[in-house]
């Protein structure tokens, strides 16, 4: 029974950094429909660029980490306004292709900057400090991941949902014609949207650098975080994050109870299940496609 | 432009040498030159090794700088094959049809390594000090591959060993990466353990790519082991340890060779790798062994680059290389493969930073006409990243 | 372009005596080349064959078919393990393995299609990527396929004709790669290939004129996973040594890069695009090397970055080439082909 719950909040604790990732994606494929592959990298930067902050030039935490999320923001815009918007007749297949190029070269540069040693940021709270609740042992930088997860997501569904930009990009991924006609600039949308999405990758990176930092270190969080973004339906924040909780407890569960070897795959198995099910995704509505 | 050049040139050497074979003594020496070369990832997951390749190149250079070999300066070819076996293979085919390897140093990786061995063979090339502690190295030992990395299953047995006799464990579990390297540590430990009668209270593989533990951790944990072996890589090692401290599970750790880098380990770990054991490849950085200091001043400080860590990984592509040096100062002013080889089989009792390496004239029956290296010794972490010495040397055969 | 004036003219394989005059030069060439080259440019030409072989049969389904797959390294993984499995462990002969295991990828390429009926876009991409990921996790743990230690190719025999060298085995990949080019070529010049490209230009009305989309579009993954499968069979020979983690998720994107590159929907594009980027993987290595450019990084990398790292540069290489074709010419080396052609034709106006 302890080893039971003690799976499921490792699993909640896993799920948290997918989550982040998924979200990301998510607000990203919302507006313009670009599966974004790039988003693991363009977290992979910012973390990276914090940590020079903090060992290069000595900043204080807080100074290192507000500039980092300035520069997500200012990397997401970037992105958006110089490539990803110059796309000539943008397909799903050729959105694909730009962003893992993108992927690649963020890749290289940060390799190339950095080199492959492992390393890891100096942060206030330990990657291994923990508190125990009965028997059950919580990392208290999984804590954080989960607030910061939950916040995110209740923050950005209200902004969705409540504010005028958020409508604005409501509209945009609806009807970008029409939401140009009322008078929406949808290009400086696209490029909010990048900013955000970069930002909300940024935290992720932050919070799993602390552990261990190198260069292919989001390709895992990444990939999961797109699953779990596949699987809650690609346009539903709500739908992410429990798709997220849901593929770490079952990875967890699987782990603990069926074969160990498996479970880095299983998230990718139950993906396809679950899509042969509802080929959209668990909680998004199915659009019935026009010829 | 230098490029043609260089093409016209070699065909035309290609040319000679297909009507005059006895004009050229051997392919890759010339009068002032020997031609080495070697594969090592600087790109793609395995990059993190890509030290022991720049640490051989160094410290070829020094030995250039300090006159060469009976009067010939070492050409170094190195080249990215980014743990890629189809880019090894097209890298040593180039080098070597191309412009002409003599031998081959070191060479990080089991997948890449083996993707050229046949072709090494078949051309009876020498090939000195690959770096990973395969048995296909030297299981069947060939004649033109000289092993110098102490296998990965005597260290294991070596690890068990002490754990048994000397603390008196009881309940050992181990952890291994589902690979080469870690199935070969696991059939050593596990073969030590049957010596003693024991058996392996849990054993749990990971694969490369896992980066939670915590449900690997959890399986130590439930066979409540009082010793853990971990037979994985860097990044799985510290935080397989970094969980279990997390998870109040405490037991005493026993890792790698790979991981006895101290100070680097205590960084990764944020200082819990203090009291965890390994073993070894050569002597320890902060032991004062007079060589190896020599080295640390002389190759490390004068041609490293400044991002370069002075770590194990860099200084194993000085130590895996050392003994082929010594295999040329030995064969003397007549270059060819066959005395090379020869000179190579009457290295007894050297002794660099690394274990003694013994070599002995090709028997197809017996590995250790091949397999240089069969030394380790056990070091235990203590705090600031130093070094305990818990044993001598000692033979892991 | 060039008129056609009744439907066989449509269908022919070759247009005009003047394309199979060139194309038997090219053939002609291509066997003769082994007595001219180093063997190492042997090498490097089976090597970029087997990629040519995947990239086509990738392109039938992406460029003709419209679908997406970041799962054809598994597909290339299934057809080097089934070859050397059914030879060493079956006794099968080389010429009989090679399409048998490759048959089995096509099944597995059948299978993947099913979901994909109803799958488009990132919801495919996941699906084929995790089947890419789950594949070769599986075979690293069958002891059966030698787990994550790898196994040894045998040597092949046909007949009493011992291929162990790179030449000989050039001359079975030439042809085996051209046969296999021609009948892509046949395929998608008749009925089939052109209920492919009806499918991925407008599905439904595609259906509507009466494309069975079931048997289609499983038949686009079934014929791309077979020619995956026939690649990989090839690999693990050129190779001489397969593992399962030489099958990455990076391959799969390599291979896509491949088509898209080259051009979708071409087959002239696939060839072309899987021989630049092959020669670029092999020659960018050493990039330090490259005259004028070099002495540059080298004393960038020294200032600004690391001289350690400095060998990433190729990804930025690669990433650079992606986002540029797709930015400036969507139709990818194919286009280029057809813009300088133009160009020429219509010159000096």
């Amino acid at each position: 029974m302890i080893d039971l719950i003690q799976m499921i909040v490792n699993g909640v604790a896993v799920g948290s950094s997918y989550a982040l990732m998924g979200l990301a994606m998510v607000i990203i494929y919302k507006t313009s429909e670009v599966p974004n592959f790039a988003q693991g990298e363009m977290a992979l930067i910012s973390s990276f660029f914090a940590m020079m902050l903090l060992t290069s030039f000595n900043m204080s935490l807080y100074l290192a980490f507000f500039l980092t999320f300035v520069f997500a923001v200012l990397l997401g815009f970037f992105l958006e306004f110089a490539i990803l918007r110059r796309a000539k007749e943008p397909n799903i297949l050729g959105m694909i292709v730009i962003t893992i190029g993108i992927e690649m070269i963020i890749l290289g540069f940060v390799s190339w900057k950095f080199g492959a040693d492992q390393k890891t940021m100096p942060f206030p709270i330990g990657p291994y400090d923990s508190f125990i609740i009965g028997d059950i042992f919580v990392s208290k930088l999984e804590v954080l991941t989960l607030v910061a997860a939950l916040l995110l997501m209740t923050t950005l569904y209200l902004f969705f949902r409540y504010s005028k930009l958020g409508l604005a990009m409501k509209a945009t991924q609806q009807n970008s014609v029409a939401a140009q006609i009322v008078g929406v600039r949808t290009n400086r949308i696209m490029m909010m949207t990048w900013g955000i999405s970069s930002l909300v990758g940024a935290v992720a990176g932050l919070l799993i650098s602390p552990t261990i930092m190198q260069p292919f270190m989001m390709w895992d969080p990444m990939l999961k975080g797109f699953a779990a973004a596949v699987m809650g339906g690609m346009t539903s924040l709500p739908g992410v994050i429990v798709a997220a909780y849901m593929l770490g407890i079952i990875e967890n569960l699987f782990g603990g109870y069926i074969s160990i070897e498996f479970k880095t795959v299983v998230a990718f198995v139950i993906i396809v299940l679950v899509l042969c099910v509802k080929p959209s995704g668990l909680f998004a509505r199915h659009y019935i496609k026009k010829v | 432009m230098k490029k043609r050049l260089g093409l016209v040139l070699l065909i035309s050497l290609a040319f000679l040498l297909s009507f005059a074979p006895n004009l050229c003594a051997e392919v890759g020496v010339t009068d002032t030159e020997i031609h080495l070369g070697q594969w090592g990832p600087q790109t793609g997951p395995a990059a993190a090794w890509g030290n022991v390749a720049r640490g051989t190149r160094d410290y070829f250079k020094w030995i250039n700088d300090n006159g060469g070999i009976h009067g010939r300066k070492i050409v170094y070819h190195m080249f990215d094959d980014g743990y890629n076996p189809a880019k090894t293979k097209a890298g040593v085919k180039e080098l070597q049809e191309g412009t002409g390897m003599f031998a081959w140093a070191c060479g990080v990786g089991t997948s890449p390594g083996l993707a050229v061995r046949d072709y090494l063979a078949k051309k009876n090339i020498p090939w000195v000090g690959p770096a990973a502690g395969s048995m296909h190295w030297v299981d069947p030992p060939q004649n033109n591959l000289f092993a110098v990395y102490p296998l990965y299953y005597g260290e294991a047995k070596a690890l068990i060993k002490y754990a048994i006799e000397t603390m008196g464990k009881k309940r050992i579990a181990i952890a291994y990466l589902n690979d080469e390297y870690g199935k070969n540590g696991l059939r050593g430990a596990l073969e030590e353990l049957k010596a003693h009668g024991m058996k392996a209270v849990a054993q749990v593989s990971m694969e490369n790519k896992d980066t939670d533990l915590k449900p690997h951790v959890m399986k130590l944990r439930q066979s409540k082991a009082d010793l853990v072996l971990m037979w994985t890589g860097v990044g799985h090692s510290a935080r397989i340890v970094g969980i279990s401290k997390a998870m109040k599970f405490e037991p005493q750790f026993m890792s790698t060779s790979t991981t006895s880098d101290f100070p680097f380990m205590m960084h990764i770990t944020k200082g819990l790798w203090e009291g965890v054991i390994t073993g070894t490849l050569g002597e320890l950085p902060d032991s004062g062994y007079p060589l190896l200091d020599k080295y640390k001043e002389e190759v490390f400080d004068k041609y490293a680059a400044k991002e370069e860590r002075w770590g194990v990984f860099y200084y194993a592509g000085i130590l895996f290389t050392e003994p082929m040096i010594e295999g040329l100062k030995k064969t003397g002013r007549d270059l060819t493969r066959e005395n090379f080889i020869n000179a190579m089989e009457q290295i007894k009792g050297f002794k660099g930073i690394g274990p003694e390496v013994n070599y002995k004239p090709f028997n197809k029956n017996d590995m250790y006409s091949r397999q240089g290296a069969s030394q380790t010794f056990l070091v235990q972490c203590l705090a600031g990243g130093k070094a305990k010495k818990l044993t001598d040397w000692m033979s892991i055969k | 372009m060039d008129m056609k004036r009744d439907y066989y003219e449509d269908v022919q394989l070759l247009t005009s005596p003047v394309v199979l005059f060139w194309f038997a030069v090219l053939i002609g060439s291509l066997y003769c080349l082994p007595f001219f080259v180093d063997n190492y440019y042997i090498y490097v030409a089976n090597y970029i064959a087997i990629n040519i072989i995947v990239a086509a049969g990738l392109n039938l389904l992406v460029g003709y078919t419209g679908q997406i797959s970041l799962g054809h390294a598994g597909f290339f993984a299934i057809g080097a393990y089934g070859t050397i499995i059914l030879m060493t462990k079956a006794g099968f002969p080389f010429l009989l393995a090679l399409p048998c295991a490759a048959f089995v990828s096509g099944c597995f390429g059948f299978l993947l299609g099913l979901p994909a009926l109803r799958l488009d876009g990132p919801y495919l991409a996941i699906a084929t990527l995790g089947f890419g990921l789950t594949i070769t996790q599986i075979i690293g743990r069958i002891e059966l396929f030698g787990g994550r230690e790898g196994i040894h190719a045998p040597d092949i025999t046909i007949g009493s004709w011992v291929l162990d060298t790179d030449k000989e085995f050039y001359f079975l990949l030439i042809t085996l790669t051209i046969f296999l080019l021609l009948f892509m070529r046949n395929l998608i010049k008749t009925r089939v290939g052109r209920a492919f490209i009806a499918i991925r230009d407008a599905d439904i009305a595609a259906q509507t004129m009466g494309v069975n989309i079931l048997y289609y579009k499983t038949l686009a993954f079934a014929v791309s996973a077979f020619y995956a499968g026939i690649a990989g069979g090839l690999y693990a020979f050129v190779l001489k040594f397969i593992e399962p983690e030489i099958f990455t998720l990076m391959m799969s994107i390599m291979f896509l890069a491949m088509v898209v590159v080259g051009g979708l929907g071409s087959m002239m594009g696939a060839i072309a695009g899987a021989t630049l980027l092959c020669w670029m993987d092999l020659k960018l290595r050493n990039i330090l090397d490259i005259p004028y450019v070099g002495d540059w990084l080298e004393h960038l990398s020294n200032n600004w970055f690391s001289i350690t790292g400095v060998s990433n540069i190729q990804y930025i290489v690669f990433g650079s080439i992606l986002v540029g074709i797709m930015l400036f010419e969507p139709l990818g080396l194919y286009g280029i082909w057809i813009r300088t052609k133009k160009y020429w034709r219509t010159w000096p106006f």
